[in-house]
């Protein structure tokens, strides 16, 4: 069985590279993109399971994104996840109401990440 | 005879006030309608010329004493009658009443003429006349009126206050008013004075060619009609009295009126030149002007500028607002220095500065500047001009004060407006750069923290090899900081949101046991680590609670973590909720070292964790500061009880809960109505509730489905008002349910939602469909409708809405 492939939209390199580091040490396909462009252009190239989309992005933004990704070549079988900053009820808000499946809390918790990305997939599989 | 009688029928009262009269002679009165005299004096009871009795007396004078005591109180009484009747008929014109007296003197004394004269000053002047007098004759007595003293009947009558016959004018020494006698050749003069108050205020006075004294009876007679006189004199005085207040009233009248508008204008109108306008406009009318302007007073220029106008052409306008009124150099300007209104009573006499000069140009003759003040502070001036000269009476002066000082009012009103407008968008605007701000630094200090903390965290769990003692050691350190950083962060930002009142709740209905447990694992491992017991305890009676559920579980946290940090190892933590009323009460007590009585209060103040002792672990010292705001927004309020060396206990006190079961029980069984409301969101419920107050109806809330349907079916209300967007079970399913029971089934139903969704709630079985937001009236009459309210109480009849 070939691993999942996970999309990370996230336009600060760090966190970009930590969730990405994260993510392949559990075992997971990561493709990254630093904008909401880029992740549109490569989840064409390379159709992912699962996106992870930072809310705040350059250009266009998390929700914007999301909508092009639903109308392209993403199914609407793929979850994609809203990561938002801690305690901002405005942006848990915002994610549910702009038809993300789930959202994670900023600052990410290394150790509960694999365990929330396995669960939204599974999620979807049943 | 036939002559006499001829000239009898002619002898009506000559009423000799005329309109030029009337001005200047105050003592007269309005003259009499004309068929009103006519029918006094020649009317069928009027005691007409050709009685025979009346040629009786002409002829037969001296005839039988009796026959004549008899003829004189017939006649008498006849013409007592006659005035009372004309006092009666005529008492809006007791004019009319001297006209009476003074034909009846003459017609009954058998005099040739009666005169009545009133006082005017120190003299005499005739007043009226009846009987044969050449016109010639009157004119001269008008202008050449009779002293009070010894020259004349009247004079004597005056001067001594009773009745003075003078038997034969011309053999008398001291009669001075030959004049008089020459023109009319009257013999005999009998006089009489009216007395008021004891005062003379008029003579009655009669005459006889030939010299023949009055008889006691003629003198009783003229006495009489004296009297008559003057208390008919009285009510002239009395009338014209009432005449002159009530014009005055009616002045003062349409000054209030007026007033009033223009108050009304300046409370109720923040449009300045509006306001301005009717001011204007206002005084120019009441003051009787001709024309006026309101000039505001700048500041920064030091003059002053048309800001109003009335009466004035567009022409003078441009021409006003073309030239500088300053402060130094004008009328306008020396009235506002001298904060007293100026008049120039005829600008032709006057040095003409620039304002001036354009007036007079514009045909403009008087002008009065009244110096619109507020406190202190010079606002403007109130400019009232006429086109005629003269100067302007004092009660204009300090009606147009009242006016200038209302402009004044409007004026400053529409300044502070202004400013308050400017603060308001300045205000604003900063609040934006603030949240901005905020947001971005939320954003920008985060995502560094992030990588600090995730990084820490992925070499802690060797995630990519193994590390050394000191290395995990420092790792563990590192990311506790970073997280310690961003809860200080948090917590910065939560507190400026408070304060910016941004912080924005989403109170919802959640198990109070359930939050409380989550708080407990929260704390529960590094409880352990110091063998620290912590245990909850949730009252029977506390279920639900409607709060923002996040907060809350932040305020309790917040308390449990800092009882946890402060409480030595092997110490306890007990975390209890119980029920005050509609109050839910929760406690977090330790077995700490507690807190000095003099630091219970400062506690609570930012960056101060008083001296608690060590800490096991920092805390940001804003925790405290930001769960008493956050209890503050819920409504609530927080304490501290702390024994030292005993521990201490936090609490706080938040509404939310719902009604308890048995008070639930007890208002069910109420003889009014019940209505029971369903809205998870509690303003929405609070606003509801408020509407129904005063109803004759009793108000249960439940906050979600299922607790809403538990509640109907115990108490079968009168009507239940449903929101649709509910926890747990939602609105149509309730319905559903309610609809499906049969003990529920005719409970009826107003859905209250936000969707446009009537025909489905109507379809289901919903009896009223309400769009949110509901206005009162929508709901008592959707309530009314379905058989919920009953009557007309006055707390229903109101038509107020929110």
């Amino acid at each position: 069985m070939t691993a999942r492939r996970i999309l990370v939209v996230e336009d600060n390199p760090l966190n970009l590279k930590l969730v990405r580091d994260v993510l392949q040490f559990a075992g997971y396909d990561v493709i990254e993109a630093q904008s909401g462009e880029e992740g549109l252009r490569v989840a064409q190239e390379h159709p992912p399971d699962l996106v992870l989309m930072d809310l705040q992005l350059p250009g266009i933004d998390g929700t914007e994104t999301l909508h092009r990704l639903r109308q392209g070549s993403l199914g609407r079988n793929v979850p994609v996840i809203a990561v938002t900053a801690f305690a901002m009820a405005e942006d848990r808000q915002r994610a549910a109401l702009s038809g993300f499946d789930g959202y994670v809390e900023k600052p990410i918790s290394v150790r509960a990440l694999p365990g929330q990305v396995e669960a939204f997939l599974a999620g979807r599989a049943e | 005879m036939t002559g006499q009688l001829a000239a009898f029928r002619k002898s009506r009262t000559a009423v000799l006030a005329g309109p030029a009269d009337a001005g200047t002679r105050s003592t007269f009165l309005p003259l009499p309608r004309t068929a009103r005299r006519l029918r006094l004096t020649g009317g069928p009871q009027g005691g007409t010329v050709t009685e025979p009795s009346e040629r009786t007396s002409r002829v037969s004078r001296a005839s039988s004493r009796q026959y004549q005591q008899l003829r004189q109180a017939r006649h008498q009484s006849a013409a007592s009658r006659e005035i009372l009747a004309a006092l009666g008929r005529d008492v809006a014109n007791p004019g009319a009443v001297l006209d009476t007296i003074v034909e009846y003197a003459a017609r009954l004394c058998g005099a040739h003429a009666a005169q009545l004269y009133l006082l005017e000053g120190d003299v005499f002047r005739l007043s009226r006349v009846s009987g044969e007098t050449p016109e010639e004759y009157r004119e001269y007595l008008l202008d050449h009126p009779i002293a009070r003293n010894r020259s004349s009947a009247v004079g004597r009558a005056a001067e001594d206050m009773r009745t003075h016959q003078i038997a034969d004018v011309l053999n008398d020494a001291d009669y001075g008013r030959k004049d008089l006698q020459s023109r009319t050749g009257f013999r005999t003069l009998l006089s009489t004075p009216m007395i008021l108050e004891n005062e003379v205020v008029g003579v009655l006075s009669m005459w006889r060619t030939d010299v023949a004294p009055f008889d006691d009876h003629e003198r009783e007679l003229l006495e009489e009609f004296a009297a008559q006189g003057a208390i008919a004199l009285r009510q002239v005085n009395l009338m014209r009295a009432l005449k002159s207040r009530r014009a005055e009233l009616a002045s003062k009248v349409a000054q209030l009126e007026a007033l009033r508008e223009v108050g009304e204008a300046v409370g109720s109108s923040l449009d300045l030149d509006e306001v301005l306008g009717r001011v204007v406009s206002n005084a120019v009318r009441l003051s009787g002007t001709d024309g006026g302007s309101i000039l505001e007073y700048d500041e920064s220029d030091d003059s002053f500028h048309v800001r109003a106008a009335f009466g004035s052409s567009p022409d003078l306008l441009e021409q006003l607002r073309a030239i500088t009124i300053h402060r130094d150099s004008t009328l306008v300007g020396r009235s506002a220095l001298a904060r007293r209104p100026l008049e120039v009573p005829d600008l032709a006499q006057t040095e003409l500065d620039s304002h001036l000069d354009i007036l007079f140009r514009d045909g403009w003759r008087s002008v009065l500047a009244v110096p619109m003040l507020r406190g202190d502070e010079m606002v403007g001036v109130l400019v009232i001009r006429r086109r005629s000269t003269g100067a302007f009476p004092p009660e204009v002066t300090e009606l147009l004060q009242t006016f200038a000082s209302q402009s004044a009012l409007a004026i400053v009103n529409a300044r502070l407006f202004r400013e308050l407008e400017t603060k308001t968008r300045e205000l604003e605007i900063a609040s934006q750069h603030k949240s901005e701000f905020l947001a971005s630094m939320s954003h920008e200090l985060r995502t560094p923290l992030n990588a600090v903390i995730g990084f820490s965290e992925v070499l802690l769990d060797r995630m990519f090899g193994e590390i050394n003692e000191r290395q995990h050691e420092y790792l563990h350190d590192i990311r506790n900081s970073g997280k310690h950083l961003l809860a200080l962060l948090n917590e910065i930002l939560d507190l400026s949101k408070v304060e910016a009142g941004q912080m924005v709740l989403e109170p919802s209905a959640f198990r109070v046991g359930d939050a409380l447990d989550y708080t407990l694992a929260m704390v529960r491992e590094r409880a352990a680590q110091h063998a620290i017991t912590v245990t909850v305890q949730v009252a029977d009676d506390v279920e639900m609670v409607v709060a923002d559920e996040l907060r809350f579980k932040q305020v309790v946290l917040n308390l449990v973590s800092n009882a946890v940090k402060f409480t030595p190892d092997g110490g306890s933590v007990s975390i209890r909720a119980h029920r005050d009323g509609n109050e839910l009460i929760v406690t977090v007590t330790d077995t700490g070292i507690g807190v000095p009585p003099e630091d219970q209060e400062r506690i609570f103040e930012s960056f101060q964790q008083g001296r608690r002792g060590a800490a096991k672990e920092e805390g940001t010292g804003l925790g405290l500061t930001l769960s008493r705001r956050i209890v503050g927004l819920f409504g609530g309020r927080m304490w501290l009880e702390s024994t030292p060396a005993v521990g201490s206990t936090f609490g706080f006190a938040i509404p939310g809960l719902p009604q308890r079961e048995d008070e639930v029980a007890s208002l069910g069984s109420g003889e009014l109505p019940v209505v029971v409301l369903v809205d998870d969101d509690r303003a929405s419920l609070d606003l509801l509730s408020a509407y129904l107050d005063g109803s004759p109806a009793q108000v249960l809330r439940a906050w979600d489905g299922v607790e809403a349907l538990e509640l109907v079916r115990r108490v079968l209300p009168a009507a239940v008002v449903l929101d649709i967007r509910l926890p747990r079970l939602d609105g149509w399913q309730v319905l559903a349910e309610l609809k499906a029971d049969p003990a529920t089934t005719a409970i009826p139903v107003v859905i209250t939602s936000v969707d446009d969704d009537q025909s489905r709630g109507l379809a289901l079985g919903a009896e009223v469909y309400l769009r949110k937001p509901v206005r009162r009236d929508e709901l008592v009459d959707a309530l009314r409708r379905v058989g919920a309210l009953v009557g007309s109480e006055s707390g229903l009849s109101s038509s107020e809405s929110p």
